[in-house]
């Protein structure tokens, strides 16, 4: 758990390198499986995954260039909802390609190497005894259930319909 | 070359994470790992999902998420498929805080061609992240009668994912029980907390007569593989709803990600402690975990 939070390096051009690599291998793979499971076309799959990678690069840069301490989801995210404002020129053709792209297919992709990277923690997991099971169960049950009755409530309070 | 570093101990976590795993080694070169992946999505793909009706009216979705990061996991456990070890385990990881940032962008877009949706449902998506405080009334009086001291407080003040951990570490230190136990919440939901979800909410979603928008919101619990691992089941029920559970999600990540972190500083924890201080003399058993295991 030490590694987790240690010193932090600046960007190189290197680094960006290695990311532009790996996100190139990912949406590989995820047009793939988006094309075997969704039958959606290649040409705009690929292109739909480009504008997400350059997105998620340039949210990732700006994490650790700009001198403000913001996580680079926080970043991704507003740049996405920002393109694809309905009122943006650049809405039409993001929406378009990017809903090439169905959002299982990024799923199960990134959940295979979920998958791979928690084998690390197996051991210690298997050391773990019923109760930290419970526990753990009962904190995310409770967490996600309490969200959604707390937003039904709200909404049906608001008067929103399907 | 280290920049403000208190400051990035406590948020940045994924960034740091990522940057030793990314900067340092040449990770595309693992071609064993990313050929595997694909071999595991093709499989996933071609299967398809699944149904399983448990009883009348209860049905269970399995997706094809589930079945590439459970034969992942097996990957790396079966002893015979060498080219996957902990080298390849420590890059997956490392490469995966970066595919989040896909996830986030593809929920981002669709939150943006949705953006009319906020404006109408924005108390709904603003308190609903009061609701993960849920877990503090539910989790931890079960903690105290099943024997924990204030490992509980660590272990039921929120989702336990990487933020809440730097939180916890830094208000109580790295060997605190408290710390201990939000450790022991960290590497549990590593390993359950993906498929659990998956499962919890097709039960949900079939049991419970709860508005569509309402499970939406609530996939955003603070973690993107558990949103993700949420979010399959919610589609496969309303399929013709897809692009606006999709912008929930991402609207629920985005203040996951940035007002649940002060809810959990502010509300969640100063919470745990009085609830816990009220509870503890009333249920709390007599220390029976001091070594904290069972």
């Amino acid at each position: 758990m030490v590694e987790l939070i240690d010193g932090s390096e600046n960007v190189s051009v290197h680094g960006i390198f290695n990311w532009i690599l790996l996100l190139t291998i990912f949406s590989v793979i995820v047009v793939i499986g988006n094309y075997i499971g969704y039958k959606h076309p290649i040409a705009d799959s690929l292109i739909g995954m480009a504008i997400l990678s350059l997105i998620t690069l340039v949210g990732v840069w700006m994490e650790r260039e700009l001198p403000l301490n913001i996580s680079s989801i926080i970043y991704i995210s507003v740049i996405g909802i920002a393109l694809a404002f309905p009122s943006m020129p650049t809405s039409d053709a993001i929406i378009h390609y990017v809903s090439q792209i169905e959002l299982l297919s990024i799923v199960t992709v990134f959940l295979a190497y979920v998958g791979i990277g928690m084998g690390k923690s197996w051991g210690e997991f298997k050391a773990m005894g019923p109760r930290a099971i419970i526990i753990t169960v009962l904190v995310i049950a409770s967490t996600y259930l309490g969200s959604a009755v707390v937003a039904h409530v709200i909404l049906t309070l608001t008067g929103v319909s399907v | 070359m280290t920049n403000n570093n208190d400051k990035t101990r406590v948020t940045h976590t994924y960034r740091n994470k990522t940057d030793k795993r990314i900067l340092k080694k040449n990770p595309w070169k693992d071609y064993g790992l990313h050929i595997t992946v694909l071999v595991l999505v093709i499989i996933a793909m071609v299967i398809g999902p699944m149904e399983i009706t448990l009883t009348k009216g209860v049905t269970v979705s399995i997706m094809p998420l589930l079945y590439t990061m459970v034969l992942g996991l097996a990957c790396y456990l079966i002893k015979q498929i060498k080219w996957i070890g902990k080298k390849q385990s420590k890059v997956a990881e490392g490469a995966m805080m970066l595919f989040i940032g896909i996830l986030i962008a593809k929920l981002a877009v669709s939150s943006g061609q949705s953006i009319h949706l906020i404006f109408e449902m924005g108390p709904a998506l603003l308190l609903q992240e009061l609701g993960h405080l849920a877990t503090i009334f539910i989790a931890l009086p079960v903690a105290l009668i099943l024997g924990f001291k204030r490992e509980a407080i660590g272990m039921t003040n929120s989702i336990g994912r990487e933020p809440e951990v730097a939180i916890v570490v830094d208000k109580y230190g790295f060997n605190s029980p408290e710390s201990r136990g939000i450790f022991v919440l960290f590497i549990v939901g590593t390993i359950i907390g993906t498929v659990f979800i998956s499962f919890f909410t097709s039960i949900c979603v079939s049991l419970l007569p709860l508005h569509p928008y309402a499970f939406a919101m609530a996939s955003g619990v603070g973690s993107a593989s558990m949103n993700a691992a949420s979010l399959g089941p919610t589609i496969a029920a309303f399929p013709a709803l897809e692009t606006s559970i999709e912008a929930f999600a991402g609207f629920s990540n985005l203040l996951s990600f940035s007002i649940s972190l002060y809810i959990v500083i502010f509300v969640a924890i100063p919470l745990t402690e009085k609830l816990y201080g009220f509870l503890e003399p009333k249920i709390g058993r007599k220390a029976i975990v001091n070594d904290g295991g069972s």
